[in-house]
């Protein structure tokens, strides 16, 4: 063994290692704590782990280097991690990686010389309603502008250098709803510059009758938590912040009662708030929890799969394979070790379905999953979760250790002979881990590279025994089915969609979020009835289902009703569920850009169409936003969409030209625009867009210059400004901030 | 026993075992489907995706190393949709391939002669291996080693060192110690019974003659001149390239038993339809001998030659009478070739008239520089516009000064006229400005716009079933000699063909040429080129005796050994390459042109004590490590990192020696490409 001069403590991983050491599928756990012992995986790390668990340093290495989440080097106090969800792109993500590059002078996963910065761009970090949004070491900051993410990085900067007072206000969806992001602005407004406090944005802190909330925070020691803060408080408490003297806030400071009710609901997602405390399991047992397992234990196997038969149940992961089909074969399967696994490994950027299920009523899943396992007959249960879900991934703990201790995992279940287990395996950041053999190759702690089928997992799944994989979803109809019966279910939706769908609501709707339709409802019923339509009412222009394996929808077809096959038709899929709604300022051209980035991306390299593939078509589809475009380049996307669907290897690939041909299908004209007059319809691609300032309609008001996070605008008070064309990075901000129309776009 | 079953692949009934997947089958049935990343040894992968294949029922394609067949399946395994997913499967893994299958000095050569091997070998001492590696694809290496203008030297990588490597002399070096030594020339096969007729013995018709011969077949050539040769021993003069060198390699093309007729004239000592009748396939190699004239006034005046008919004079032992002052007019070989043989024949003073300057002349600077240093005077910027007699005789000529304008089609700047005149004083002017084949007695064959002989640029076909043409006389007119024994070798591949019933043109293999950069070559030190030492201007001049008096044994080992070896050594075991030339490929259009789009970049890494690996001509089908996973079962190199940008290192992206690598080679020997190679035993002690 080589000898390392350096002094990482091998000693502190002591422990992780004895546990799991000799479980060869354990390889990413070990991995994981270590990072979080060490905070990246030095290489000593390394090859110390490669020596006790039996694995050669280059196995270790290529699963370390395979998964997002693992890093190889230190990083900054600050860990960036900008969102590159579908909404956060509708929403102008690239404006704020451009403001940050900008300033800190760092590109994707580099940090700052001075160590304090690291940005990391990450697949969705599931904040959709808030976009654009990032996360600093676990903080959340959305609805950014270029020139909001510069004041918080300054912000932060001057808190590292001093000991400042921080004004936390809360900016969840329900504090902005609340009017949170108003008082934010008061209180900055009230704000000289010889203050040397802050104001700071935080994520929803899940009080959602108490919004808006300001923390007032000297160094990590909450002095004073106000609730029901208005506007006109706002003048009150930058004075008392600076005095020190907060006696004059006191009637906004949280009572007792709500403090402690407050602590116990802290971190609960906001959307089933007040229905049932997902941490506790008598409060779902109180709403009729585990009764429709106690239900199906008194019935044989084959009548609930018989009664999932009934109820049309197809797989919500977005295949619509029916649910019945795949128990049944791993019903029949040969096999003394069979297998259910849950999919929870949701990685669509806009998608944020199966956190809510899991963070909000875990006992449903795993009541669900009981019931599946009954009916194939497996030995034991897996939930294979994202690691960028924590807080499910806790609740999910909790209820795991509930049911267990009432006796509803473990041995001889509800006493009904029937024994099962379940267990979380989490993932480290690879989108292909959503397909199912590359989730079981990752839960065997390898490298997530899809498998070929034939077999399928139902034959050799997980070590290569029977396997029966579900979405979340699909687990969390079961009970209800049960329950209910078969015939209930298939009561809603339409001739070969039956039931309900859960779809996250994000883009340029007025009101996004989780919302659950029976099928048969159309797009619009979605999109105008419930989500109020689009934003500034602007004009609706499409719809993306499916995420990175499915397609635009024009807004011609929005008629089309939630239905596998009328969805398909159009060349999107039903998908997991993520449903982004663009107006007409977004570009379809970059839209396809931006899922091709994804998909090359998360590509887990091992089939050529999709490795290089798609590495070419992102390359093809960046030259043409930049106006560097040429005749034939729509064919050749063409073909390439034909050659990666037939001959990928694994889902993620075969579908990965979707919203390419779906936007070429819809919206080739705008291709047409990019290709041969240089111009992009839409106005967002930046290489192809001029801002300039009409003289005519300037005041020299400088509100604009003074925005400009590049102080590239410049002019005399009440003389008509200009913009310096070279420094400009296209971000808009000017546009927003003047009040006399005085800011062209061509 | 297992249960056969039958499978329909391709239309034809195929049988096998159950259990047996349908790239077994089909091999068993002698169907032939790609592959990359398939291994028997090794448990089925499915990346390179090259194996696809449509089955009837099945929306989706099937990967047919993986795929168990199932008894009544029908499969196509060359549909368009196959194809289409096929072809561009290997267009982008092309797209993303940076190496050389061949170095640039062989791609530079006409001939597709394997400059790099024979050089290697050369370096290495194995003189006969480099003449075995000539004569793949050139017959006649003495000769042209001495004659070619080289275009390998041009591609050569050795000038973003330094200086080429003197490739052509090195060819000529191995050559004449293998003459020297009793020849060598390759097995033949058995006599096919057809007959091929040759018109045209230059190095065109000869070439064909060669390679016809060794595939069985009976050749003659018939040649109007009184030798064979062509102009290699009519236009070439002696001090370039020696008779006697071009009667050893003669005579070993008629050693293979090639029947040579000399002194026949089509349409004197046999029509061509005559000529037709007696063979299975005729080959018109019948050269560019005619010179084009100037087009001034006052061509007709006695003095006024033809340069490619003054040298033949001059060849066939006539001495032409030239007088003191000889004017040669053209820029070119032929005009080098006729200023220093007049020279040679006692004239004062020689002039080479040239309208534009030295910088554009096609002749080869070395032939200038020693013209030069043989006496010769190049008036540039001058244009004849008349030639003057006086008493039937050439007296003076009248010169139009001359200046460069914009550049032309060629790219070279265009001489525009002054009006400005100036007269120089002559007793003989040769127009050495081109030459043109004189088909005469060809009537049956069609001409092209430019007057002579239309043959396919693929498959060299006359208009005339059975005849073929090549050389100087076809198509784009005269050229260098290699061009023509490219051509003729070629076409005697599609005659072979044709012969044996099948209608095939020649079909250009598709290879791989690697992004170079300055900076990969800064770790080489410089070592100049090797000059070819020469007899002095002032003694040369006076005789034809060889000007070169050839590189010493020591010189010439030591000036192969600066090659680089670019090309690939695994070049003719690479399954990449042989798949790529499947179908007609175009990466360049999906990385539009190389290196615009993202690629891993070629570069030599040292990890492993045994094996050398360049990420540039990997293709990630994973058979090394698997190899070293699931056969030697040490797994000591895996895959790092993910996408586009997976390369394959051994731990912790260290490139320094593994301690646990055992040797075994098997990482290397399961690569398809030249990704991994066993390195050379110098390389190994360094």
């Amino acid at each position: 063994m080589t000898e390392f001069k350096s002094g990482v403590d091998l000693s502190m991983m002591e422990g992780v290692l004895r546990q799991y050491q000799d479980d060869s599928t354990s390889l990413i756990m070990i991995l994981q704590q270590a990072q979080s012992i060490y905070g990246y995986l030095p290489q000593e790390v390394i090859y110390h782990v490669a020596e006790r668990t039996g694995n050669s340093p280059a196995k270790v290495m290529g699963v370390a280097t395979f998964y997002s989440y693992f890093r190889l080097s230190p990083m900054g106090t600050y860990q960036i991690m900008l969102c590159q969800g579908t909404a956060c792109h509708v929403n102008g993500a690239d404006r704020i990686r451009l403001a940050i590059t900008q300033e800190l002078g760092i590109n994707n996963g580099e940090t700052t010389e001075d160590g304090m910065f690291t940005l990391n761009e990450v697949a969705c970090i599931g904040c959709c309603s808030l976009a654009p949004v990032m996360m600093i070491n676990g903080e959340t900051y959305g609805n950014l502008t270029p020139e909001k993410t510069i004041k918080i990085l300054r912000d932060l900067r001057k808190r590292e250098s001093g000991e400042g007072i921080r004004l936390l206000v809360g900016q969840g969806s329900c504090g902005v709803s609340a009017g949170a992001a108003r008082v934010a602005k008061v209180l900055s407004g009230h704000m000289t510059a010889t203050d040397n406090f802050t104001v700071q944005k935080t994520g929803c802190i899940g009080m959602c009758y108490l919004e808006p909330i300001v923390d007032i925070y000297e160094g990590d020691t909450l002095l004073h938590r106000l609730v029901r803060v208005t506007e006109t408080d706002a003048l009150g408490i930058v004075e008392a912040v600076r005095k020190k003297d907060f006696k004059k806030l006191e009637p906004m400071f949280i009572s007792d009662d709500d403090a402690r009710f407050l602590k116990k609901q802290k971190r609960v997602a906001l959307r089933h708030c007040g229905i049932i405390d997902p941490t506790s399991i008598d409060d779902y047992i109180k709403n009729d929890g585990y009764k429709g397992l106690d239900k199906a234990l008194q019935k044989e196997p084959e009548e609930i799969i018989e009664e999932i038969k009934v109820s049309g149940l197809a797989g919500r992961g977005g295949a619509g394979f029916p649910t019945w089909f795949k128990w049944d074969a791993a019903r029949k399967a040969e096999g003394e070790e069979k297998h259910l696994i849950c999919n929870a490994d949701e990685g669509d950027p806009g998608a944020f379905m199966d956190r809510a299920v899991i963070e909000s009523d875990p006992h449903n899943l795993i009541e669900g999953m009981l019931i599946a396992a009954y009916a194939i007959g497996a030995t034991d249960m897996f939930v294979y979760i994202r690691a960028e879900y924590p807080l499910a991934v806790e609740h999910l703990g909790k209820a795991i250790e509930q049911a267990r201790s009432r006796g509803l995992l473990g041995e001889n279940i509800l006493g009904s002979g029937f024994s099962c287990d379940l267990s979380i395996k989490i993932g480290a950041g690879a989108f292909v881990c959503g397909e199912e053999t590359a989730l079981i190759e990752s839960m065997e702690g390898k490298r997530g590279m899809p498998r070929l089928k034939p077999p399928f997992p139902a034959q050799k799944g997980y070590l290569n025994e029977p396997s029966n994989i579900n979405n979340v979803e699909t687990f969390a109809n079961v009970p209800w089915i049960i329950q209910n019966g078969g015939a209930a279910f298939s009561a809603m939706g339409t001739e070969n969609s039956k039931g309900t769908k859960v779809f996250a609501l994000t883009g340029k709707a007025k009101r996004g979020g989780l919302v659950e339709v029976p099928m048969g409802n159309s797009l619009k019923d979605i999109i105008f009835d419930i989500a109020g339509g689009i934003k500034e009412d602007r004009q609706y222009k499409a719809v993306q289902m499916g995420g990175p394996s499915g397609g635009c929808i024009p807004a011609a077809l929005a008629d089309t009703p939630i239905d596998y096959k009328a969805l398909s038709a159009t060349g999107a899929i039903m998908g997991s569920g993520g449903m982004v709604v663009m107006d007409d300022s977004t570009c379809m051209v970059n839209m396809a850009r931006f899922f091709l980035d994804f998909t090359a991306r998360e590509s887990c390299g091992k089939c050529v169409p999709c490795r290089i593939g798609t590495t070419r078509m992102k390359e093809i589809l960046d030259r043409i936003c930049e106006g560097q475009g040429q005749e034939g380049d729509i064919e050749l996307l063409e073909e390439l969409c034909l050659a990666i669907r037939d001959g990928a290897l694994c889902g993620l690939g075969q579908t990965a030209p979707n919203p390419v041909l779906t936007t070429i299908r819809y919206f080739r004209d705008e291709y047409e625009a990019h290709i041969r007059d240089k111009k992009c319809p839409a106005c967002e691609c930046s290489a192809l867009i001029t801002i300039t300032i009409d003289p005519e309609k300037c005041t020299g008001c400088t509100v604009c210059s003074k925005k400009c996070p590049v102080e590239c605008i410049s002019g005399t008070r009440k003389e008509p400004h200009v913009i310096n064309q070279d420094a400009c990075i296209k971000c808009k901000q000017c546009i927003s901030s003047c009040k006399f129309d005085a800011i062209l776009v061509q | 026993m297992k249960k056969r079953i039958k499978v329909t692949i391709n239309g034809k009934s195929c049988t096998g075992l159950a259990g047996q997947t349908l790239l077994e089958i089909a091999e068993k049935n002698g169907i032939e489907i790609p592959n990359l990343c398939h291994n028997d040894q090794l448990k089925h992968y499915g990346g390179c995706s090259l194996c696809v294949v449509e089955a009837e029922g099945s929306p989706k394609l099937l990967r047919a190393c993986s795929t168990e067949a199932q008894d009544g399946q029908v499969i196509y395994t060359e549909s368009e949709r196959v194809v289409r997913t096929r072809k561009t499967s290997i267009e982008l893994l092309m797209s993303d391939h940076d190496g050389d299958c061949r170095g640039p000095c062989v791609l530079k050569c006409p001939g597709s002669v394997n400059a790099q091997g024979y050089v290697q070998a050369i370096a290495r001492g194995d003189d006969k291996e480099a003449v075995r590696i000539i004569k793949e694809r050139l017959p006649m290496p003495a000769c042209i080693g001495r004659v070619c203008p080289h275009p390998c030297e041009d591609g050569c990588r050795r000038q973003m060192v330094e200086e080429s490597i003197s490739i052509a002399y090195l060819k000529y070096f191995a050559a004449d110690r293998v003459i020297a030594a009793g020849g060598y020339l390759p097995a033949k096969a058995a006599a096919s019974g057809k007959r091929v007729g040759i018109i045209g013995g230059g190095p065109g018709g000869l070439t064909a003659a060669y390679f016809l011969s060794l595939q069985g077949h009976r050749v003659t050539v018939v040649d109007a001149m009184p030798q064979m040769g062509g102009m290699l021993r009519y236009g070439i003069p002696e001090y370039r390239l020696p008779k006697k060198v071009l009667d050893a390699e003669v005579d070993e093309i008629a050693s293979l038993g090639v029947e040579m007729k000399n002194n026949f004239r089509i349409g004197q000592d046999a029509s061509f339809e005559e000529f037709k009748s007696k063979y299975d396939a005729v080959i018109l190699a019948i050269g560019a001998w005619k010179s084009m004239p100037i087009g001034c006034p006052g061509e007709e005046i006695d003095g006024v030659l033809g340069g490619i008919d003054f040298l033949r004079q001059v060849a066939l032992g006539e001495k032409p009478d030239i007088g003191d002052k000889v004017a040669i007019v053209g820029g070119g070989n032929t005009a080098m070739d006729a200023c220093r043989t007049a020279v040679r024949l006692g004239a004062k003073e020689v002039y080479v008239v040239y309208r534009r300057t030295e910088k554009e002349m096609p002749a080869e600077q070395l032939e200038i520089d020693e013209a030069r240093e043989e006496g010769v005077t190049f008036k540039f910027l001058t244009n004849p516009a008349e030639i003057i007699g006086e008493n039937g005789k050439v007296k003076e000529m009248k010169l139009e000064i001359m200046e460069l304008g914009e550049p032309d089609e060629s790219g070279r700047r265009r001489p525009m006229p002054t009006g400005k005149y100036e007269t120089l004083p002559v007793t003989c002017v040769i127009a050495a400005i081109g030459q043109k084949a004189n088909v005469t007695g060809f009537d049956a064959v069609e001409l092209n716009r430019k007057g002579i002989i239309a043959a396919d640029e693929t498959s060299y076909r006359t208009s005339v079933d059975g005849v073929f043409a090549v050389g100087d006389a076809t198509n784009q007119g005269a050229g260098i000699a290699i061009e023509a024994i490219g051509e003729a070798r070629r076409c005697a591949k599609v005659v072979d063909l044709f012969l044996k019933g099948l209608q095939v043109p020649y079909h250009k293999t598709y290879l791989s040429v690697k992004n170079v950069s300055p900076e990969a070559f800064e770790e080489y030190s410089k070592l100049p080129r090797t000059k070819m030492p020469t007899r002095p201007a002032q003694e040369r001049k006076h005789d034809f005796q060889a000007v070169n008096l050839d590189f010493s044994e020591a010189q010439a080992r030591s000036e192969a050994a600066r090659c680089l070896d670019c090309g690939c050594h695994d070049f003719t075991e690479c399954k990449l390459i042989r798949c790529a030339n499947l179908y007609p490929l175009e990466p360049e259009r999906i990385a539009r042109i190389k290196g615009n789009g993202k690629t891993h970049l070629s570069f030599k890494e040292k990890c492993l004590v045994v094996i050398e690996r360049d990420q540039g001509k990997c293709i990630l089908c994973g058979q090394c490590t698997r190899t070293c996973d699931e056969v030697v079962g040490k797994g000591i190199i895996d895959l790092v990192g993910r996408g586009f940008d997976t390369t394959i290192r051994p731990e912790f992206l260290q490139s320094d020696v593994i301690r646990e690598c055992v040797d075994c080679l098997e990482c290397a020997n399961a690569c398809p490409t030249g990704a991994l190679r066993i390195r050379e035993n110098e390389q190994v002690d360094a």
